[in-house]
């Protein structure tokens, strides 16, 4: 443990120098500072318990800005955990416990000290299922506005247009914006639920599965959007469509049984994973 | 043998294929049954409630309701009932004046009283005369001796008796000394007298006299006090029967002599009943029943009323006649106040049980105590609300201590303070985790998910909740019995004003009418108009709490 603090970019800083020569276009360009050195997230030797059991084990990983980061693995192996660990979603869950360092910013997360609000706002999230609250569209996107001091109805206005904007919803909603959100459909629905983590300003995106609950059309829809988002946010995403980590991410962590197995470059994860439980699982042996 | 499953023999297959189709339909039967059964015990009850309860507000008004209405809550039009009552009067004359005829005959008191007033009064103007002393004490001796025959007329049975005393008081008719002199009242009163002599049997006076009180009764009853009677200090007793219902049981009383006698030893007594006009044959009161019976719709003339203001006019007379209004208002008040009470202490109890507790022993206990206190009867509540608010708590902020619409209002809220809890705990778990999941994930405190997403997603069935302690608070008595609960009054407005006062209130006022005295039996009307207006109060509390609450949840479904 004290090793992984002591270097906290052990395991993917090889991994992208090796695989940084096939596609260097995707990352930042040549002569710039290692991504390493500007992470966003960084996960040292971070673990999660409920109660005896773990919920992921010795995560140390980096999740660079302006990326999407993909998070693949079987069911049940900690990938989830580990999205909701940077929030602090499991704070809902009795009895978790955590070790190691997670930081966002440069910020210890679990420092009892820390401004739960304020971190919740800078990493939003977006869930499994489309989850707008029973309110109309307005107010879905507002909701975390208005608590951050936005109460002029200009600004709300504006706020509310742009994220709608952001999350390719604003043409279909434009003429509805005070029915209730639950009127829309479910791939409409989950953008509004993107565009509402959008309105408090995240710097940070975590998405967990969010097309599970949707049709191929409204994934595609999702996917696009993703990909516009990337240039202002960085995306995590957790996802059980191996074909989406590889349509939508730049770089992919493999999860197994609340372990880490294999972090890096996406292409590199699905060509030449360097693990054989990788391999395995990406080309359908296995999981 | 592995296909058997698969396809089992086709008789079988028919065979159970129909069982289930009937045990299907047995089903279906049972449950619209059931349905169908709750539906009529509805009707059964409800019904005859609000049938009944309706004729306190539409039913056939005499002109003694239309004089009263104009005369207790200046109501109406005063010409046309000043018309109407010249004509009802000219009607009824008949009748007072064979009632007072027939009087003189039975009711011999007044008429011993008049006597001796005559004489007293000829004494003063034998004092206040110029004439000799001697014929002075001569005159008053005669004056005695009149008095004297015409009592012992008065007071024989006999009827030959009678008529010789009459006619030693008639001798001295034409007794100059007497001409323009009071005096002379005593003829005509003998002369009175005789022809009702003639007509009565002086035997069964004292049978005649007990009918005499039951005729009088009824008419006083039908057509309220006679002409010329000294105004009754009872607003009921001011009127005659302001209803048609009403005027026919006293029609019937006036018609009909009721007696009960003994069929033999140990049989039960039995009812008779015979025409007053046999009762009375033969005198002159006789032509007084065909008389009334033929022309009782002239001397009421009862036409429809719709009694609206039934809802908000005082009771008159400890509700005999009048409205429920106060009745309505203080009902509303003490229910408002118990929902002010418990709805914020139910939902935020609810709130710390859900979100807040653990599910420790001790939470446990809480709830098992809540759901003991759902089941107290009503009556210990209405004692401990005595206890606590009456005697000991309100008196603290300076109130006086005694029955208060406040505490009465706190003693119900008590009351559903369990069933709001209950279903506020119901609703407030039953929102889904992912609403609280998206909103503290965009950066809410635990309070303001509670209150922006958790607690509007849960109001429609927190609302159910309430809706079920209104009509219960609503239709409670025991618990107000002590606490807030007064049987007469007028309203107070606005209600508030009312808050230190106890209240009447339509639960309780339909108790106090049923137990209180006879007057239940006066107006049955007045007794089922109070619950019809208790139903319709919480049916309407109801459905406008139940429109509120689809329209929040085809809100909240995004419809």
């Amino acid at each position: 443990m004290a090793e992984t603090l002591d270097e906290p970019s052990r395991i993917p800083a090889p991994a992208e120098a090796a695989l940084r020569a096939p596609k260097p276009t995707l990352f930042a360009p040549e002569g710039a500072p290692s991504p390493a050195a500007d992470a966003i997230i960084r996960s040292c030797g971070f673990s999660l318990f409920y109660g005896q059991k773990a919920g992921v084990k010795n995560i140390t990983m980096e999740i660079y800005p302006r990326r999407v980061t993909a998070i693949i693995g079987p069911s049940g192996c900690g990938k989830s955990t580990f999205l909701r660990s940077i929030n602090r979603m499991n704070d809902l869950i009795p009895g978790v416990r955590t070790e190691g360092r997670l930081e966002v910013n440069g910020t210890d997360v679990y420092d009892p000290r820390i401004n739960l609000p304020n971190l919740r706002q800078q990493v939003g999230m977006v869930f499994q299922k489309p989850n707008p609250f029973p309110k109309s569209v307005y107010d879905n996107v507002a909701y975390g506005r208005r608590f951050q001091g936005a109460r002029s109805r200009g600004e709300l206005d504006e706020v509310v247009e742009k994220c709608l904007r952001a999350a390719a919803l604003w043409e279909e909603v434009k003429d509805t914006l005070h029915k209730s959100a639950l009127a829309l459909s479910g791939g409409q629905q989950q953008r509004l639920c993107i565009a509402r983590a959008l309105a408090t300003q995240p710097k940070v995106l975590l998405m967990d599965e969010p097309c599970s609950a949707l049709d191929p059309i409204a994934t595609g829809r999702i996917e696009e959007l993703i990909a516009t988002l990337k240039s202002d946010y960085t995306i995590v995403i957790v996802t059980h469509n191996m074909q989406q980590a590889a349509r939508v991410s730049d770089r992919t962590a493999f999860f197994c049984l609340g372990e880490l197995v294999e972090y890096g470059l996406t292409s590199t994860i699905f060509t030449k994973p360097a693990k054989k439980q990788t391999e395995d699982y990406v080309t359908g042996r296995f999981g | 043998m592995t296909n058997a499953p698969l396809t089992p023999e086709p008789t079988t297959s028919g065979r159970r294929l129909r069982l289930r189709g009937l045990l299907d339909k047995g089903f279906t039967l049972l449950a619209g049954g059931a349905v169908l059964a709750i539906a009529l015990a509805l009707l059964v009850v409800l019904a005859p409630m609000l049938w009944r309860g309706a004729s306190a507000v539409v039913f056939p008004g005499t002109v003694e309701f239309r004089r009263m209405q104009l005369s207790q809550f200046n109501r109406g039009d005063r010409v046309g009932v000043a018309v109407e009552l010249g004509e009802v009067a000219e009607a009824r004359k008949p009748v007072y004046a064979l009632l007072d005829r027939f009087k003189r005959g039975i009711a011999t008191d007044d008429l011993k009283e008049d006597a001796r007033r005559l004489y007293r009064e000829f004494g003063k103007q034998l004092d206040g005369r110029d004439t000799a002393a001697a014929d002075r004490a001569e005159l008053r001796s005669l004056a005695k001796r009149l008095r004297d025959d015409f009592t012992a007329a008065l007071e024989t049975t006999d009827k030959a008796a009678a008529q010789a005393a009459l006619g030693r008081v008639l001798q001295n008719a034409e007794d100059a000394r007497l001409k323009g002199t009071v005096a002379e009242g005593f003829f005509a009163m003998a002369r009175d007298y005789g022809r009702i002599v003639e007509t009565v049997d002086l035997g069964h006076r004292a049978e005649y006299a007990k009918a005499l009180a039951e005729v009088q009764e009824s008419i006083r009853g039908l057509f309220g006090p006679p002409p010329n009677a000294e105004r009754p200090p009872l607003v009921m007793d001011q009127y005659g029967a302001t209803r048609w219902d009403a005027a026919e049981k006293h029609l019937d009383r006036l018609l009909t002599a009721e007696t009960w006698v003994a069929g033999g030893p140990g049989e039960t007594l039995q009812r008779v009943r015979t025409p007053r006009e046999q009762q009375f044959a033969g005198t002159d009161l006789a032509p007084l029943f065909p008389l009334v019976r033929e022309h009782v719709t002239k001397m009421l003339q009862p036409r429809w009323a719709f009694y609206w203001q039934y809802f908000i006019d005082d009771s008159l007379s400890g509700h005999y006649f009048g409205g429920v209004g106060p009745e309505i208002l203080g009902t509303l008040l003490i229910t408002v106040l118990a929902i002010l009470f418990a709805f914020p202490l139910g939902v935020i109890a609810a709130a710390y049980l859900v979100e807040c507790a653990s599910d420790s022993r001790t939470v446990q206990l809480i709830r098992t105590c809540i759901n003991t206190l759902a089941g107290v009867p009503s009556i210990v509540f209405g004692l401990f609300g005595l206890a606590f608010f009456v005697v000991f708590l309100l008196p603290l902020f300076g109130l006086p201590q005694g029955s208060s619409a406040l505490a009465g209002g706190l003693t119900l809220g008590l009351l559903v303070l369990p069933i709001i809890i209950r279903a506020s705990e119901e609703a407030i778990r039953s929102v889904p985790q992912t609403y609280k999941e998206a909103a503290l994930a965009l950066g809410a405190g635990r309070l303001r998910c509670f209150l922006t997403v958790t607690l509007p997603a849960a109001l429609p069935g927190i609302l159910t909740g309430a809706i079920l302690s209104v009509s219960r608070a609503a239709g409670e008595t025991a618990p107000i019995l002590f606490t807030a609960a007064v049987a007469m009054g007028s309203s107070s407005w606005p209600p508030w004003s009312a808050l230190a006062k106890p209240t009447q209130t339509l639960a309780y006022s339909s108790y106090h009418l049923a137990v209180g005295d006879r007057l239940a039996s006066l107006v049955p009307h007045n007794q089922y108009g109070m619950v019809m207006t208790l139903i319709l109060l919480v049916l309407v509390l109801n459905i406008a709490a139940i429109v509120v609450r689809s329209r929040m949840a085809r809100r909240l479904r995004g419809q």
